[in-house]
This record gives structure tokens, C-alpha cells and sequence, in this order.
């Protein structure tokens, strides 16, 4: 019976999350108890909390006014099909999302700090990148193509241009037609993209950590970071334990009523029809202004900081003058040598299982979405991203440390966890798009479940089952702020290797990773980029195709 | 006819993305005149509609409104300062906006007041019948009620010219004849012109005062629906605007308005033009059914036949009736009186002779239908 065999799916996905995410969570709140008030109180009161509570939530506020309104406008900018080089823009725009946030981090410190790249060429450098500014805005810099992909996203799909043509045949000028007609169509969207983005800030790590500490910037993360792996007392850790909770309440006092609100609209979505600009305008002199203001900032964000690396990974020595003559590539020989190597193939192993896990986690949990007990256990995986990383990753050490630690595993168990919701939204979104009635038609003729999946969902779903791997790739590939709290000595990834280097202030080192680790991503994550061209090649060539052949045939 | 047109396009071009979408477009519109645009579907039409609004530019000639050029090749006066109402397709109703609010919008943009605008918007539901869905969301309306919304949005603009693009495409049939009556009514009542855009030319000879007939993106006829219906330029022509046949013959011109046409059992004068040659000469003849007849009585009619397939259409029976020249169409009052395979002799009373234009699209034999109508055949 397929009923049945659903409730059995149904239990297996619930029973994961329990064992996922509940069972450490549970630990988590056993152990800070074990602590008494006491411990409540010993971290309210230690020194320096308060300080690093505040930055905490000032950051995950300050971001998303910043980085929301700037993606969007980039989004919206984008659009016009008289962009100059909108093309090239389109995909230097997401050039961040490739750069791990703390290789982007080290490089704006590279190019901007003190004897840095712009220092030793024009004498010119950031003191305040190492403060409060300087991590708000690398954080921007960090969380703008998520605003923006969201957004292109939003226009593709609820902003039908017809909408847009109808304020405008009505009378509206270009901005009141933004205004009262595009934006408030966004607005679910941009709701969502804030949303996000505070949570991605909230839990940050990486960049507190290469930009703040040295300054005595912390946050809630940083604590963590230091409790758990500088201190070894039982005090500390269960100190770390009472900070990753206050972080998951902090999170869920702001996300649940967000929720709340958006999750119904979020989830009505519109069939799309053609994208693309309202309007075949010629190309104005605000357009090539916006567009050279946007070029402006891809330079100064991502150009000089990456340039400033990578001339930093292939220079003798800091503080020598990046010329050709003092070019080597000793860093990368110090950098690959030994234990490195090791963390590059762990990365990988781990990055690959855990996409491919989560590949199939996520579309078990959408092929159930259309049952109430399976919307529900997606509502639930949901809820677990919001739960930063920092405190799941001390929950599974808690939860499953005695049996599993210094192995890759908990890592994995860790990123499944963590990444799930990632996966599983890309893919029922997908779903969401695919009228029920291809399926019906299907069955209808004479297709079983089984042939209906190859023969419908398949197809339909492919492009979005490889979106799923190549962005829980990604993110697995770049992690760090739970595998550097789950990691053992001999089990680094690369990732945590990159971290340490930099801990220790080796910078020609620390650079020479960096562009290892980026590069990497671009290696791994090649083929199946190339594989989702072809798939939407595939769905957008067939039509043509047909076109092709009904013109020839008359 | 006065001086300014509400409309005029002079050679107008559209190109998209390379491809060009409309060329040599020349078009007039009178004040309360209704100017259907009849083609199908992706010949141009909504491009046109989109031109004159000002939602694309044009890539070559002019748009004039009301005297004014509005747009040529260098430039064009953006949607929102042409004095145009449009009716989409889709409906394209903001799902954020409740429907008071909707129509309200483009009189909230020509400056009014909020609760100016929602009272002048009230009326104009009302007076559409609709003003009971004044505070609901698209989502809450029927398709009949959208589309009404969609006209109350252009309506409210209180345009010098309305712009239709296919706005009864999404209606039930039924639905269907009573709107479209009424949309132009409310259009033209205000002394505006309107230019509506269909694939339908039953639809478009009923309700235009003059038929634009696209194809191709090119304007292929401009004149009365009975002219285009009656006297079409080209065989292409002929099938955009009814049901006919097109059979080879030997014709002659047989004085004013007369035809002298061989149809392979000998010549009749039928009423008729067209493209007729001075001696007798192979051509192709358009017979549209009502030019037609059966002859169920004797065997008067002069040209024999079988039938070879029956249609029951409710008010009237098509039959496709095999004979020496070709296949032709007959329609006839009540329901089928012959079957398959039955003798019919037939007679014809007008015919017209179609150019020589686009006849090699068809087969050697030059006989063929101008629009099939198989679908509901009984063989």
C-alpha cells in the first residue's frame, strides 16, 4: 500500500530530526541545567557578555538594513536589459557567494588593513576594518547575493510584467510604478531576504572572528569559539553550553512571529511567465550611471581584496613589495605540505556526502509535501536552520561526542543537520511549480508511481535536484563555524586548516589556502554546474525545437 | 473623418531582440470608431497594442495621438503620458491591491485624492456592475469578475483611445458575446476610440467598424469587416476572416461586378471580382458557404458532387462536399439532411478571384480548404 509506505517515510524523516537536531538540543538545555542557575548567572555576569550579546544582535540588525535594500536595488538594476555589460555584471554580483565569508574577510585585511595591499601602493589604509564598521561591512558585502538572488527570484515569479505595463498604462511613471506596484509585490520576498539574512548574521563566525578579535571585538560565536576550544575547564564548556541556548532564544523570540507572518504568503506562489524588463527603453544616463556605481563596488568588495590575496599567497615575504621579482609559490608548498593535504581530501569527502545526503534528504522531504503530516516536517526542518550553527555544533558534541568524537562523522552528522532545510526548500520549491495535473495525466495514462517519478518528477525536478548539491556543496565547503568547534587533530578540514593558519598570524600561508580553498570550490562545484547548464538548455531548447520544425512543416 | 486621427501609425517597426515583430505598419483610427486587430496568435498584434501604448519603442516609423507624435525611431513618450486605457490579456490585476483600490490607481495617478478616487471608483463598479467586489482581492474574483475589473482600471483613465488585447480569451463562451458587446460600448460611449485585438474573426467582423487584419507582423488588409470578409487580398487573408474554400477554376470577367466561372461542367455568371484576368484563364476562386447551395430537391444545381463529410453545428449542418474542382464547404439551415457518400449538385451564386500572390503554398491539384474544419466530422 502507498499509504503506508508514506507513514513509514514520514516516520524515518521525523525520527532524523529528532536524532538531528531534538536529541542535541535536549542535551544542551540537560547540561546548562546541570550547571544550576549558577552558571545562568556566571555567564550574564562574566565579563565582557554583555559587550559581546550586544554586538551579536547589533550586527544581525544592522546587516539586513544594509545588505537587503542593497541587493535588491542590485537585482532591480539588473533587470533592465540596457544595462552596459549587465551579463558580466549578473555574474561578478555573486562572486561573494564562491568566496568563503572568512577567505573574504582575510582578504579585505590583505587589501585594506595596515601594510596592506593599498597601503604599500598608495599609502593608504582602513584602521577602522578591524572594528565594528569594518565587520558590518564585509558582513554586507557577504550576505548582498543572497538579497539579490532572492529578489531576481521575486521579479522572475510573482512580478509578471504585465503588472508592471498596467501601472504604467495607468498612468504611473517608472519610480511611482516601483513604488506602488513592484516593491509591494516584493515585499513577501524582501521579507524573506531579511529574514535570512539576520540569521546568517546571528550565527556568523568567520568574520567576527578574522576582523574582530584581534581588535576585542566578540560576539555570542566568538565566546563560544574561545570557551570551547581555548579554555579546558568543565566551567567554561558549560559556559559555551548556557551561550549556544541564549543564541537559539535569541533566534527564536525574533524568527518566530516572522514566521508566523510570512510563511503563508511565502508559500502561495505564482506561476511565472516571461521575465525581463517592463520596457525595451534605450539606455539612459542614470542606467550607465547605476551601473558604473555598481562596477565601482564590485571593484573596491571583491576586485582589490582578491587581487590583494592572491598577490599575498605569491609573495616571499610580508611587508616586501608584491613585484615580479619577489613572486614564489613557497606558500603553497608550506601550505600543501603534509596534515594540509590530508584536510583538502576531508573537505571533500565531506562536502560530497554531505550534498549528496542532503540531495536525498531534501527531495524525500518534497515528495511528501503534499501530505499534511509531510508539510508539517517541513515547517519543523525549516525551523531548524534558524538554529545557529554554534549551538547545534555543541548539542551534537554533547549529544553524540562520546561515541563519535574525533571522527569526520559528527562533521557530517553536523552539516546534515544544519544544511537540511537549505536542500529540501530549493527542491519543494521545484515542486511547487510543477502543476499536479502532469502528474495526473501521466497516471492517467497508464504510468505507475514508479514511471510517473522517472518519467514526470524527474525531468521536472532535475535542474533544482542539482541547484540542492551544487549550494549544499558549497556551503558544506566553505563551513567552519561548526566544523572548527567539532574538529579533532588530524581530522581538520580545510576550511578549519585555513582558520588555524590565520590564528597564527602565517599570512603568505593563510593566503595560499585561501586561494586553495576557493579554488577547490570552483573545481568541485564545476561539473555540476555544467551539468545544470545542459539541463536547462534541454528545457529551454525544446520548445525552440518544436518551433523550428512547425515553421518547416508549413 | 476630422482632420486628427485618435491614432495614427505611419510605417511602423518593432523590433525585439533582434527579431522583427511588426514592419510597415499603417494605421488609422477615427474618433468612436472600433478597430478590431484580427490575427493569430503571435502575428503581432499584442506587440502593436504594446507599441501604442508605449511599452515598447518602436525601431522604425511614427505613432501619432491625437495629433501629437508620440513615438518614432529616436524616442518615445513613456505609458504614462499617452492618454491610453489598456485591457490585458492575463487580467494583470495587482494581487496586493483590492479591486476599489486597483481602479482607483490610475486616478490616484492623474493626481485625485484617496478618497476622491476610491468614490469615483465606486461608480465606475457600479455602473460595471460589479461594485459588490469593491473590497475584494484578485484571487477572490471569477474570471468573468477580473476581466471586468481589468476594463474599470482602463476605464478609469478616461482615455481618448482603449487598447484590447484579446480580452474575452479567458471567458467562458457564454460570458463571452455579452461582455465583449459591452466592453466597446462603455469604450466608445465616452467618444473614444477603441482598437481590439483577436484570433477570432467571427468575434472581430461582429464588432469592428473596421477589421486590421496582421500576419507575419505586417497589416495584410485594412477595411469593413464585409470587406475583408467578402473581397480578402490574398488566400491568407481569406483564411483569417471565415470559412471558405479555395477551388481552381476558368474565369473570366462577364461585365460589371460579374464572373463568368468554369468549374469544370461548364460556365456560370456568378456576382464576384477580385483579380480577374480579360480572357478566360485558370485562377483560384474563394467560395465562402453562403455563397454556396445544395440542391436537396432535383437535380437542377449545375455542379455534381459527394459528400464526404457532415458536421451538425446546431443552427445550421456544414457538409464537405467532394467535386470536379476541388473540395468545397457548404453550410446549411437544420440538421444533416445527406450522408457520406450521398450525390449533391450544387450551385453557386458569388465568388471571388483571389491574386496571384501566395498560391504556391498549396498543392498541384490547387485545390484546398481555406480552413479545415475537421474536428467535429462524422465520416
Amino acid at each position: 500500500m502507498a499509504g503506508s509506505r508514506d507513514r513509514l517515510v514520514v516516520a524515518a524523516a521525523l525520527l532524523a530530526v529528532v536524532a538531528l537536531v531534538g536529541v542535541p538540543l535536549y542535551r544542551l538545555a540537560q547540561t546548562a541545567s546541570e550547571g544550576g542557575t549558577g552558571s545562568i548567572s556566571r555567564v550574564l555576569h562574566a565579563p565582557g557578555f554583555a559587550g559581546a550579546a550586544w554586538h551579536s544582535l547589533m550586527l544581525a540588525l544592522v546587516v539586513p538594513v544594509i545588505a537587503v535594500p542593497l541587493g535588491a536595488a542590485t537585482a532591480l538594476l539588473l533587470r533592465r536589459p540596457d544595462v552596459p555589460a549587465r551579463r558580466l555584471l549578473q555574474v561578478l554580483v555573486l562572486a561573494p557567494l564562491v568566496v568563503p565569508q572568512f577567505v573574504l574577510g582575510y582578504s579585505w585585511t590583505q587589501a585594506y588593513s595596515q601594510a596592506g595591499f593599498t597601503d604599500q601602493l598608495l599609502g593608504v589604509h582602513w584602521a577602522g576594518l578591524t572594528g565594528p564598521v569594518g565587520v558590518v561591512v564585509v558582513l554586507v558585502v557577504d550576505a548582498a547575493p543572497l538579497s539579490y538572488l532572492l529578489t531576481t527570484a521575486g521579479l522572475a515569479t510573482r512580478a509578471q510584467p504585465d503588472l508592471e505595463r498596467a501601472a504604467r498604462a495607468s498612468g504611473a511613471d517608472g519610480w511611482t510604478t516601483l513604488r506602488t506596484v513592484t516593491l509591494p509585490l516584493l515585499r513577501p520576498v524582501l521579507a524573506a531576504a531579511t529574514v535570512l539574512t539576520f540569521v546568517a548574521t546571528l550565527e556568523t563566525f568567520a568574520v567576527p572572528q578574522v576582523l574582530g578579535a584581534p581588535g576585542g571585538f566578540s560576539t555570542l560565536t566568538t565566546r563560544i569559539y574561545a570557551d570551547l576550544s581555548l579554555a579546558s575547564d568543565p566551567a567554561s564548556f558549560v559556559d559555551a553550553v548556557t551561550l549556544a541556548l541564549g543564541l537559539v532564544v535569541v533566534a527564536a523570540v525574533i524568527l518566530a512571529p516572522a514566521d508566523l507572518v510570512l510563511g503563508p504568503r511565502l508559500r502561495t506562489t505564482r506561476s511565472a511567465q516571461a521575465g525581463g524588463a517592463v520596457r525595451a527603453s534605450r539606455r539612459d544616463r542614470r542606467t550607465i550611471g547605476a551601473a558604473a556605481l555598481l562596477a565601482g563596488y564590485l571593484l573596491l568588495a571583491v576586485g582589490v581584496p582578491t587581487l590583494a590575496l592572491v598577490l599575498a599567497s605569491i609573495t616571499r615575504a610580508v611587508g616586501v613589495p608584491a613585484t615580479p621579482g619577489n613572486w614564489t609559490l613557497d606558500n603553497f608548498r608550506t601550505a600543501l605540505d603534509g596534515p594540509t593535504v590530508d584536510s583538502i581530501g576531508h573537505s571533500l569527502q565531506l562536502a560530497v556526502a554531505a550534498a549528496c545526503a542532503l540531495t536525498l534528504l531534501g527531495a524525500v522531504l518534497a515528495a511528501l509535501e503534499r501530505r499534511r503530516a509531510g508539510r508539517a516536517l517541513g515547517s519543523l526542518v525549516i525551523l531548524t536552520f534558524a538554529i545557529p550553527g554554534s549551538t547545534l555544533a555543541v548539542g551534537l558534541l554533547i549529544a553524540y561526542g562520546r561515541w563519535l568524537s574525533g571522527g569526520l562523522f559528527l562533521i557530517l552528522l553536523a552539516y546534515l543537520a544544519k544544511l537540511w532545510a537549505l536542500a529540501h526548500r530549493t527542491v519543494s520549491g521545484a515542486v511547487d511549480r510543477v502543476p499536479p495535473a502532469e502528474a495526473q495525466a501521466a497516471r492517467c495514462s497508464g504510468a505507475g508511481p514508479a514511471a510517473v517519478l522517472r518519467t514526470v518528477w524527474l525531468p521536472a525536478l532535475a535542474p533544482a535536484l542539482v541547484v540542492a548539491w551544487l549550494l549544499t556543496f558549497v556551503t558544506a565547503l566553505h563551513e567552519v563555524t561548526m566544523s572548527s568547534l567539532l574538529y579533532s587533530t588530524g581530522n581538520e578540514t580545510l576550511a578549519v586548516a585555513v582558520l588555524n593558519s590565520q590564528q597564527l598570524g602565517e599570512v603568505g600561508t593563510t593566503a595560499a589556502l585561501s586561494v586553495v580553498l576557493t579554488l577547490l570550490l570552483v573545481v568541485g562545484a564545476l561539473p555540476a554546474w555544467v551539468l545544470l547548464r545542459l539541463l536547462s538548455r534541454r528545457r529551454v531548447g525544446a520548445p525552440r525545437l518544436i518551433a523550428a520544425r512547425v515553421a518547416h512543416a508549413r | 473623418m476630422p482632420a486628427d486621427p485618435v491614432l495614427r501609425c505611419q510605417d511602423l517597426g518593432v523590433t525585439y531582440a533582434g527579431v522583427r515583430a511588426l514592419s510597415g505598419v499603417d494605421l488609422g483610427v477615427a474618433a468612436n470608431e472600433v478597430v478590431a486587430l484580427l490575427g493569430p496568435s503571435g502575428s503581432g498584434k499584442s506587440t502593436l497594442l504594446h507599441a501604442v501604448a508605449g511599452i515598447v519603442a518602436p525601431s522604425a516609423g511614427e505613432i501619432w495621438l491625437a495629433g501629437h507624435r508620440v513615438a518614432d525611431r529616436r524616442s518615445s513618450v513613456p505609458p504614462e503620458r499617452r492618454a491610453v486605457g489598456m485591457v490585458f490579456q492575463n487580467f494583470a490585476l495587482w494581487p496586493h491591491l483590492c479591486v476599489l483600490d486597483t481602479v482607483a490607481y490610475p486616478m490616484r495617478r492623474a493626481g485625485r485624492s484617496r478618497s476622491a478616487a476610491r468614490a469615483a471608483a465606486i461608480e465606475l463598479l457600479d455602473r460595471l456592475g460589479i461594485g459588490y467586489v469593491a473590497d475584494r482581492r484578485p484571487a477572490e474574483l471569477s474570471g468573468g469578475e477580473q476581466q471586468r475589473v481589468g476594463l474599470a482600471r482602463a476605464l478609469a483613465r478616461n482615455a481618448r483611445l482603449y487598447l484590447l488585447d484579446e480580452p474575452t480569451a479567458h471567458l467562458d463562451t457564454h460570458l463571452r458575446e455579452a461582455f465583449q458587446a459591452e466592453v466597446l460600448a462603455r469604450c466608445v460611449d465616452t467618444g473614444a476610440a477603441a482598437v481590439y485585438a483577436t484570433h477570432d474573426a467571427a468575434e472581430a467582423l461582429r464588432l469592428a467598424d473596421r477589421v486590421a487584419l496582421i500576419d507575419g507582423g505586417r497589416l495584410v488588409q485594412f477595411a469593413s469587416p464585409q470587406t475583408v470578409y467578402a473581397e480578402p487580398v490574398s488566400e491568407t487573408a481569406a483564411a483569417l476572416t471565415g470559412p471558405g474554400s479555395v477551388l481552381s477554376a476558368t474565369v473570366r470577367a462577364a461585365g460589371p461586378d460579374r464572373l463568368g466561372v468554369d468549374l469544370g461542367t461548364g460556365e456560370l455568371t456568378v456576382l464576384g471580382g477580385g483579380a480577374v484576368p480579360g480572357a478566360p484563364r485558370p485562377a483560384r476562386l474563394l467560395l465562402r458557404p453562403d455563397w454556396v447551395r445544395p440542391d436537396w430537391l432535383g437535380d437542377d444545381g449545375p455542379v455534381p458532387g459527394r459528400v464526404a463529410a457532415v458536421g451538425f453545428r446546431g443552427t445550421h449542418t456544414d457538409y464537405h462536399v467532394d467535386s470536379p474542382a476541388g473540395r468545397v464547404l457548404i453550410q446549411h439551415a437544420g440538421p444533416p439532411m445527406r450522408a457520406v457518400g450521398d450525390p449533391v449538385r450544387w450551385d453557386i451564386h458569388r465568388a471571388w478571384v483571389l491574386g496571384p500572390g501566395d498560391a504556391s503554398a498549396e498543392g498541384d491539384d490547387g485545390a484546398g480548404l481555406v480552413q479545415p474544419v475537421v474536428d467535429d466530422v462524422e465520416v
